[in-house]
């Protein structure tokens, strides 16, 4: 399984973890619900804010993960991280 | 034989008449001298009192973490009295006590101040008379105690390098700033307000501090249920918390009676006041904690205790014993109160320090408006029980929003600038194995630690192998 690329806590418990194959999205008191989106599947990462920041994941089925109150440096490393890994495996033209 | 003896007399008197004439030649002490002397020793003892207070945060803290974090909290304990003996000696000092204006002070950069000149460079501190090396390291262990209050509530999440950056500005800016406006001649001098040992200048500045910077970090993982429930995550060992808190009441007899940095009679009833106000404080505390929750919880009492210390610091010079004990009392209550109110909203402060030292010091420094006698009134009015009517409530009303709002601000200016460039909080795997092995390399307590590993616990993280990603090292 390996140590993710980058990784970032948000508000409510909320944990986001970007794999080489995927984007993890752990929520829950102690961490139980695990959400995983394929690298593939993500249509669009976005940051909006400067202190607090939303970082919102879109896929392609057109869900947005809302991830609020996370570090500007942490939404920049999952946001690169993703964008790294979909540029590496071919999915950018 | 006869004169040998007499020999013996004459060498044994020449002897014993040598101090006296070496005490002639060079000017027996005056008793100016002596009471210098005493006064100088008695503010050292009060200082090194007040410094003892770290090793009780560094107990207070540890007792209330877990087990994986606990070489993080000395760690950081250390480091910020370093760096705030050294930006209070740079700049601090001369920002509190100098000779300046109404808002800061403007000399006295470095303790470096011409011959004969100190009490014209340091007016702020020209009432006492002891040697400015004395007045320094009073004043440097109190800025230290506001250091250490601000990250009770950021424990066990916050990355090292925040704790250093945060401790530049606020032992090298605000801290002074705030001590300048009520001791050091600022404008809340002028106006007269009692704040004898520091419950806001002290006490509520690091609380405020903290809530800003505990606002921007969010709580610790698993502290909120799935439905917004606080969970009580227990610290490791009690006995070593109810240690950091009976050292902290033990620093506080150079806290409170150290601040006449004289030896005059007035410190005893200082001390008395101190003791009793922390003893109701506790009773306080644990009669709530029974109330709400039917137990009595050892953590509270000393929350209770430290509360009302803190409360206590702003009046025991100014208040009669029975006042002392209602204050401490409330303070206790008031401590329990707001701790259930602030963990319902959502803050998570695992020491407590918003209610006990936020709270603690905004009764406290209202209470000297309340309860100061008209005979200890040595600044400002009487209180309004005393009748001396509204105007030193006012007074201290002002004194705890403008300190207060100041320090939260500025606080949670630099902590949002280093949120949006840094970054203030560890990565969630670094949260859950413990920051000792992340941030320090090493365990607390390593044999626990790879015994509890070994038994079937998750595996033991590598610092080199979990520290690395792919952008480097964590």
């Amino acid at each position: 399984m390996g140590a993710p690329i980058a990784q970032a806590t948000a508000s409510g418990n909320n944990v986001v973890a970007v794999y080489p194959d995927r984007v993890e999205l752990r929520s829950g008191w102690k961490g139980q619900n695990v959400e995983s989106l394929s690298i593939r599947d993500v249509s669009e990462v976005r940051i909006s804010g400067l202190v607090n920041c939303i970082l919102a994941i879109e896929s392609n089925t057109g869900r947005i993960y809302r991830l609020e109150r996370m570090a500007l440096p942490d939404a920049r490393a999952i946001k690169n991280a993703v964008e790294r890994q979909k540029q590496t495996a071919g999915l950018y033209e | 034989m006869r004169r040998l003896s007499l020999l013996l007399t004459t060498s044994l008197l020449f002897v014993g008449a040598l101090p006296a004439l070496a005490l002639a030649q060079e000017g027996a002490p005056t008793t100016e001298d002596l009471s210098l002397a005493m006064d100088t020793m008695w503010v050292l003892v009060a200082a090194v009192l007040v410094l003892f207070m770290q090793a009780g945060f560094a107990m207070l803290e540890v007792g209330f973490s877990r087990m994986k974090n606990v070489g993080s909290v000395v760690a950081k304990i250390l480091v910020n009295l370093a760096i705030a003996a050294l930006l209070f000696w740079a700049v601090g000092f001369a920002l509190a006590f100098g000779t300046g204006n109404a808002i800061v002070g403007t000399q006295g950069w470095f303790l470096a101040v011409p011959e004969g000149a100190v009490d014209d460079v340091y007016a702020g501190l020209a009432w006492t008379q002891v040697p400015l090396s004395a007045k320094f390291l009073f004043q440097v262990a109190f800025c230290a105690v506001s250091l250490a209050i601000v990250w009770g509530t950021m424990l066990e999440r916050t990355k090292f390098a925040v704790y250093v950056v945060f401790a530049v500005v606020f032992a090298g800016i605000i801290y002074p700033m705030v001590g300048h406006w009520i001791w050091g001649g600022g404008w809340l001098t002028e106006l007269g307000m009692q704040d004898f040992a520091g419950s806001t200048v002290v006490h509520l500045s690091g609380a405020m501090a903290a809530l800003a910077g505990t606002l921007l970090l969010g709580p610790r993982l698993g502290k909120y249920d799935d439905a917004g429930r606080p969970v009580t995550i227990p610290g490791h060992n009690m006995p070593l918390a109810v240690l950091g808190v009976l050292i902290l009441w033990i620093g506080w007899y150079g806290f409170n009676p150290g601040s006449t940095m004289a030896v005059v009679p007035e410190i005893a009833d200082i001390a008395l006041t101190t003791t009793l106000a922390a003893a109701s404080g506790v009773l306080g505390a644990m009669l709530m904690s029974f109330a709400f929750r039917r137990h009595i919880d050892v953590g509270m009492g000393g929350n209770g205790a430290i509360a009302a210390l803190v409360a206590i610091t702003a009046a025991c010079a100014f208040v009669a014993p029975w006042a002392s004990v209602v204050i401490g009392f409330m303070a206790g209550v008031i401590m329990y109160a707001t701790l259930i109110f602030v963990d319902r909203l959502g803050v998570d402060d695992p020491l407590g320090a918003i209610a006990a030292h936020g709270m603690g010091g905004i009764w406290g420094t209202l209470s000297t408006g309340l309860f100061t006698a008209p005979e200890l009134a040595a600044v400002g009015q009487p209180g309004l029980f005393y009748g001396g009517g509204l105007y030193q409530l006012g007074i201290q009303a002002l004194g705890i929003v403008a300190c207060g709002g100041f320090v939260f601000l500025s606080s949670l200016l630099v902590f949002a600038v280093l949120k949006a460039t840094i970054g203030i909080r560890v990565k969630p795997d670094q949260e859950l194995d413990g920051l000792d092995i992340h941030e320090h390399g090493v365990y607390g307590y390593p044999d626990l630690v790879a015994t509890d590993y070994q038994n079937g616990g998750a595996r033991m993280p590598d610092p080199v192998i979990d520290g690395r990603t792919a952008e480097g090292t964590a």
